[in-house]
């Protein structure tokens, strides 16, 4: 005869807990912050990053860095009058990423918190 | 600022909640409500000159018991296609221009699209009908016709378009705004003002509420935005 209580819910089978997706490059505080941040500005410069994120300029650009190199951001590099301005895009496969983080948080959100109600009873 | 690196990771919670803060704070720094608003009232002003002085040209002809006319205000169309066009251009680059000094990119191009299209919507919708359905005197369009014409009068389709940027921007304040403004629009005010004025200024109490309403509100977002930001 079987326990009831060790018999894995059917959900719990088929769905992989929702941390084992998470991307490592798009998890992480300050690079969420960015992809957020791009996404609703659609492009944005990098001095405005920084005063919202508030971190040094080198700091940033570690973080953009591997944005970059994992494919999430585009950046370009341009002139306003003599200033240099450096522009941050979302690329699609950014726009994905981020999508997916905030779709697993929320699922990892409601899963701590129907783990919390069955550990209540 | 901070040189600290930063853990990987964290509270599922608070990323969420950081995530939503920084959209927030994106979207603030990217409107710059005041300027439609402003230039939209202007155009509402500038309207007035056009209905007062500008050229009607007539068509009549008779019908059964008296005569049937087609009335169109020339200078009026002209001016509408001309100024909302224009509107729409300042507004867009505006918007662009502002936002891009604070370093951040701005939706306003559908809405520019979206206030272009409906002032041609709202022509052609209008000449289509009174093609369709002329009218002899003393019958009237519809209650649903008439909705429809102001609806999509350039006054009412200044309404619509900000609705559109509501929703771009996710501005309830704008939203709410809209909302007044089209029921102002829609819901025309009447006191028995101008029904002695003749043709060509029963309209102008109209014209000069819709444009204060847009001024005012123009007015009450740039303050808005004043105390908000940090000196």
């Amino acid at each position: 005869m079987t326990d009831a209580a060790d018999t894995p819910e059917p959900d719990e089978i088929e769905s992989p807990h929702p941390v084992t997706g998470l991307d490592d490059v798009v998890h992480q505080r300050v690079r969420l912050g960015i992809l957020t941040i791009a996404h609703e500005a659609r492009r944005v410069e990098f001095g405005y990053l920084r005063t919202q994120l508030e971190l040094t300029a080198g700091n940033l650009s570690q973080h953009l860095s591997v944005l970059e190199t994992a494919g999430l951001v585009q950046v370009e590099k341009g002139y306003a009058g003599r200033r240099g301005r450096t522009w941050i895009t979302l690329t699609s496969a950014g726009n994905t990423a981020l999508a997916d983080e905030i779709g697993r948080l929320k699922l990892l959100i409601a899963r701590v918190e129907t783990t919390d109600t069955q550990d209540d009873r | 600022m901070t040189t600290e690196s930063v853990p990987a990771g964290g509270d599922p919670r608070r990323l969420l909640s950081d995530a939503r803060d920084l959209a927030r704070r994106v979207r603030l720094d990217q409107r710059v409500t005041w300027l439609p608003l402003l230039v939209l009232a202007l155009m509402t002003f500038g309207a007035i000159p056009a209905y007062r002085y500008g050229r009607v040209i007539s068509d009549c002809h008779p019908a059964n018991d008296g005569q049937v006319c087609t009335v169109w205000l020339q200078t009026v169309t002209f001016y509408w296609l001309a100024a909302l066009v224009l509107a729409y251009v300042v507004i867009a680059g505006g918007y662009l221009r502002a936002a891009r000094a604070r370093g951040v990119d701005t939706r306003v191009l559908p809405y520019a699209v979206t206030g272009v299209a409906l002032i041609g919507l709202g022509f052609a919708f209008a000449a289509v009908w009174t093609h369709l359905n002329p009218l002899a005197y003393p019958e009237e369009p519809s209650a649903f016709a008439q909705f429809l014409f102001r609806l999509l009068d350039p006054p009412g389709a200044i309404g619509l378009a900000l609705l559109v940027l509501a929703w771009l921007e996710r501005h309830v304040a704008l939203l709410l705004f809209t909302l007044g403004y089209l029921a102002v629009v829609l819901v025309p005010i009447n006191f028995g003002w101008g029904a002695h004025w003749g043709p060509h200024t029963w309209f102008i109490p109209q014209l000069v509420i819709n444009g204060s309403a847009l001024l005012l509100g123009s007015a009450g977002f740039t303050l808005a935005q004043r105390l908000r930001r940090p000196r």
